[in-house]
């Protein structure tokens, strides 16, 4: 950059105190209208998760895990179990895990429609912004059935679940299924044939999908592009049911951009992957076998775990959620845990991604990486 | 686009330690591989992912302190069209032991080398932005997820929760 | 013996003290007279100004119907309505809990904000920030006075050149939101007033020519006058271009969606909006519906034919019920679209609405010439 543009160029904190920062401060350098320069500060979301979880014993971990993000409690607590169950030698009965995937795709469509109003309240469509928030209700109604509370759930344990479906979670698990799917096509169709959107959406935000794998993207950016890397698929545990569902990896192809993916292409890859959770969730309800929900000597087990290193994944809705844990002979918390969030790549793509466009332009490719702080900052 | 074939996790590893001897590999169970890598040759190995496999996603890395200022530096690839992760460690020593930056060769890699130069203290050379990641100013040098720093639990019986447990019977010292 | 010769004779002086004093006293009374006498005649003279019959229905229609008071009013009850429409739209309630239907949440909205503190911030000018909001809502709210709400009596004044002096009005509300943005002395608030400038310079034009429409059809450029010459037939039915161009560029220069880059919430936090808190929050508020009503009557009076509608009600009604519908269509346009950046803003309003309502004029000038039959509708050359 010359000199002279520096001269007459603007710093702005897009910071920590914003309506749609959510938690983050980027300084952004502005000439005129164009962002010439971006530079993300991360931090102001630190809780030191990572230290906390080696005060933590092995059924307390995954409380820590799921308030990085509450939003998709039941995927984000999952990658310290898995670890565990690893490591440790519970067996995990059917029944569970059939119960784990179901409300783990719910807990998906739930982030998606989370993501979908919050994206659109930041194009300021505030109409198509409550009309999935309202959706939205009939499923967190769902999980305040089966686990008492709507966002902090602890679900999930080492060795299997911890609530049994009653009926009358059934019930609001079907009408919750059910009223998304009936209400997905229209809220499709205006959102994706409103020429303003397609205006403010289309053509921004665009990279190459191996410049995206380069940065670290994965989940919903990658998809988007049109390349099929989902870990339900590519890695699978044996401790879900993914495999016993009959179902396609969702991707989106642009003819216009191949291999690459503009904001547009990731609103519509989210809808595919809301579709696909809801497929998979109507295969299984008829699926569900009788018999325990967890297995009767999982605490004797996991009170004082072997020493040994497992390496915990799980297909969140933004990416690979990953927790690596090391334990010590007959520790009774974990030695060393590292989480690893899927919006770390989000969030350091902007630097190579938002200078060049405009400021307006700013948020929407910030939006449609559906960014969340506490993957990152914990 | 993809390789002809896929490359397997035995295939890779044989593969780097025909050009680097230096490295040693151990199987993880399924298609998973992790090399030990000392810390001079670490820029090689991670150029050699780079090559073979084209679409390597790097994941993360991160440090462990074994005490007695023995660290580790766990890196770790994940490549979706040969469905194989590989898992690099690095065995370093000393108060404040030095590595070389990879993040020219994985972008995605910046933002981890930052963090664990932090958190643990170890000085990464050559990185383009050395500057603190996730913690405060006050905390710069205090280096936090070492074991040696203690939590400071100073005023522990104002907030009525009882000391915590249980703790840790090895690693790290007791308070 | 000798001495100067006294001119003066004491003793006759002295003798005439009483008279002198008389003299003096007689000097401030004429005085005290003079001036009580004054304050009565002008005491009178507001008398006669304020209840003389005329001039006190004069001050009647400007302060209560349709003046000040029944704007405020109308304005709280368009707060209301739009509050409860767009919470319909959205598929929830609105206000519920105040009054029956929510109906007093507005007041109590008024009363919480006036309570606050009102913080200014370091940077700004204080005594420009303090000024502008009121000036802002005082600009919105006087060119209420001429809309013709009814031929006969019920309207405030009737200039011959109305139209005009209203737009002249409008046109410094944006100077005013781009004064307000610089005076507050923080980066986003200095890009939203840019911004409104922006909004200003797009959309001011294409509705200024829509307006030209009605004004050539009726031959007066007076809002009472374009009124009156839509007694045979409404302009809608003859510009409807002209009418929807107007609506849109209205939208526009309001500052309303889909042309809320000015105020965008997610991006500049609130725009020139963001540091007014308190008390100047409420009149930036206020004032941004209170255009939108004012747009919402223009629209009724050039286009809906005013007070001109079912003849067995009084001409204000007609006017209001109008009125309430275009609202309607007001907030309803606004809430099916999101945000368009400023860029795009610009180059939809003179890439496309510019271009329409100059057709619409046009057509309107080529149709009143050849087409014999129409001039027979309007009266031409009156007002």
């Amino acid at each position: 950059m010359s000199p002279d543009i520096l001269e007459e160029a603007m710093e702005v904190w897009f910071g920590p105190q914003h309506v749609s920062a959510h938690g983050w401060a980027t300084k952004l350098t502005l000439v005129g209208d164009y962002v010439v320069e971006c530079d993300p500060n991360a931090g102001y979301f630190h809780r030191s998760a990572e230290k906390v979880l080696e005060f933590k014993n092995f059924r307390q971990g995954s409380l820590v895990l799921e308030r990085m993000c509450m939003l998709e409690a039941f995927l984000a607590e999952y990658p310290y179990i898995a670890a565990v169950e690893k490591i440790s030698e519970v067996e995990v009965p059917e029944r569970a895990k059939v119960m784990r995937t179901i409300m783990m795709e719910l807990s998906r469509l739930h982030s998606i429609q989370f993501w979908w109003g919050q994206f659109n309240a930041e194009l300021g469509f505030f109409t198509m912004a409550l009309w999935p928030w309202v959706d939205r209700e009939y499923t967190l109604d769902a999980f305040e059935e089966l686990t008492g509370s709507r966002h902090t759930v602890s679900y999930s344990t080492p060795g299997g679940v911890k609530y049994d479906f009653s009926d009358k979670f059934m019930k609001q698990l079907n009408r919750a299924v059910e009223r998304f799917e009936d209400r997905l096509p229209k809220f499709r169709d205006m959102q994706m044939g409103s020429p303003t959107f397609r205006a403010r959406t289309e053509n921004i935000g665009l990279y190459d999908v191996k410049q995206g794998l380069k940065w670290g993207l994965s989940g919903p950016p990658i998809k988007a592009c049109g390349v099929p890397m989902d870990l339900r698929k590519d890695d699978p545990d044996s401790n879900l049911a993914y495999d016993m569902v009959d179902w396609e990896v969702p991707i989106t192809e642009n003819p216009e951009h191949p291999s690459q993916s503009d904001a547009l292409d990731r609103m519509e890859q989210r809808f595919k992957e809301a579709e696909v959770a809801v497929e998979i969730i109507k295969q299984l309800i008829p699926q569900i076998p009788e018999g325990d929900i967890i297995d009767p000597k999982a605490r004797a087990k996991t009170n004082r775990l072997p020493e040994g290193e497992a390496y915990g994944r799980v297909e969140g809705t933004r990416g690979i959620t990953s927790l690596w844990l090391k334990t010590q002979d007959k520790a009774q918390t974990a030695y060393r845990a590292k989480i690893r969030g899927p919006c770390i790549a989000s969030y350091y793509a902007l630097k190579d991604l938002v200078p060049g466009s405009k400021f307006a332009d700013f948020i929407v490719i910030f939006g449609s990486l559906d960014p969340y702080p506490g993957w990152w900052d914990r | 686009m993809s390789d002809s074939s896929t490359i397997n996790a035995s295939t890779f590893g044989r593969l780097v330690i025909n050009k680097i001897p230096e490295v040693s590999s151990k199987p993880l169970d399924g298609n998973k591989i992790e090399l030990v890598v000392p810390a001079s040759r670490i820029r090689d190995v991670v150029t050699i992912i780079d090559e073979e496999i084209n679409d390597a996603l790097p994941e993360s890395v991160f440090g462990v302190d074994l005490e007695n200022d023995n660290y580790e530096l766990i890196y770790i690839f994940w490549s979706h069209n040969n469905r194989l992760l590989v898992q690099l460690r690095v065995s370093l020593q000393g108060e404040n032991p030095e590595i070389e930056s990879t993040c020219d060769i994985f972008p995605g890699l910046e933002w981890h080398e930052r963090e664990v130069r932090e958190m643990f203290g170890v000085n990464i050379t050559n990185h383009p932005d050395p500057r603190l990641l996730l913690l405060p100013d006050e905390l710069e040098g205090v280096y936090p997820l070492r074991k040696r720093f203690q939590t400071d639990q100073s005023r522990l019986e104002e907030t009525g929760i009882s000391t915590p447990k249980p703790r840790a019977t090895s690693g790290g010292e007791d308070k | 013996m000798g001495g100067v010769m006294l001119q003066f004779d004491f003793f006759a002086w002295l003798a005439g003290i009483p008279q002198w004093l008389e003299g003096v006293f007689y000097w401030i009374w004429g005085i005290i007279k003079g001036v009580l006498l004054w304050i009565w005649a002008f005491i009178q003279h507001l008398w006669i100004t304020i209840f003389d019959p005329i001039n006190f229905m004069f001050l009647f229609r400007a302060v209560l119907f349709p003046g000040l008071i029944f704007v405020v009013m109308a304005l709280i009850w368009a707060v209301w309505f739009t509050r409860k429409l767009w919470g319909r739209i959205q598929d929830r309630r609105g206000p519920v809990h105040l009054g029956k239907y929510g109906g007093l949440q507005l007041f109590a909205d008024a009363i919480k904000l006036i309570a606050k503190e009102s913080i200014i911030p370091d940077n700004a000018k204080r005594w420009m920030f303090r000024f502008l909001p009121g000036l802002l809502l005082v600009i919105v709210l006087l060119p209420f006075c001429f809309i013709p709400w009814d031929f006969d009596y019920w309207y405030i004044a009737d200039l011959s050149v109305s139209l005009v002096l209203v737009f002249a009005f409008l046109t410094a509300v944006p100077v005013i939101a781009l004064l307000a943005g610089w005076v507050s002395g923080s980066k986003y608030s200095l890009i939203g007033g840019f911004r409104a400038a922006n909004n200003q310079f797009a959309a001011e034009i294409p509705m200024i020519i829509s307006t030209i429409g009605p004004a050539l059809l009726a031959g007066s450029l007076s809002l009472m006058g374009i009124a009156q010459a839509q007694q045979s037939v409404w302009f809608a039915a003859l510009l409807p271009i002209n009418l929807a161009t107007f609506l849109v560029a209205a939208i526009a220069s309001v500052g309303i969606f889909p042309f809320d880059a000015p105020v965008a919430d997610s991006e500049i936090i609130f725009g020139w909006r963001t540091e007014f808190t308190g008390i100047y929050f409420t009149l930036t508020y206020f004032a941004e519906f209170a255009e939108q009503m004012l747009y919402s009557a223009l629209i009724v009076a050039l286009f809906l034919g005013g007070p001109v509608g079912l003849p067995f009600l009084p001409g204000a009604v007609n006017f209001i019920i109008k009125f309430i519908i275009t609202f309607f269509f007001f907030v309803l346009v606004s809430s099916s679209f999101q945000r368009l950046r400023q860029d795009q803003i610009v180059h939809y309003c003179w890439k496309y609405l510019l271009p329409l309502a100059l057709l619409n004029v046009i057509i309107a000038m080529l149709a009143i010439v050849y087409l014999p039959g129409l001039a027979a509708l309007l009266p031409m050359g009156g007002g």
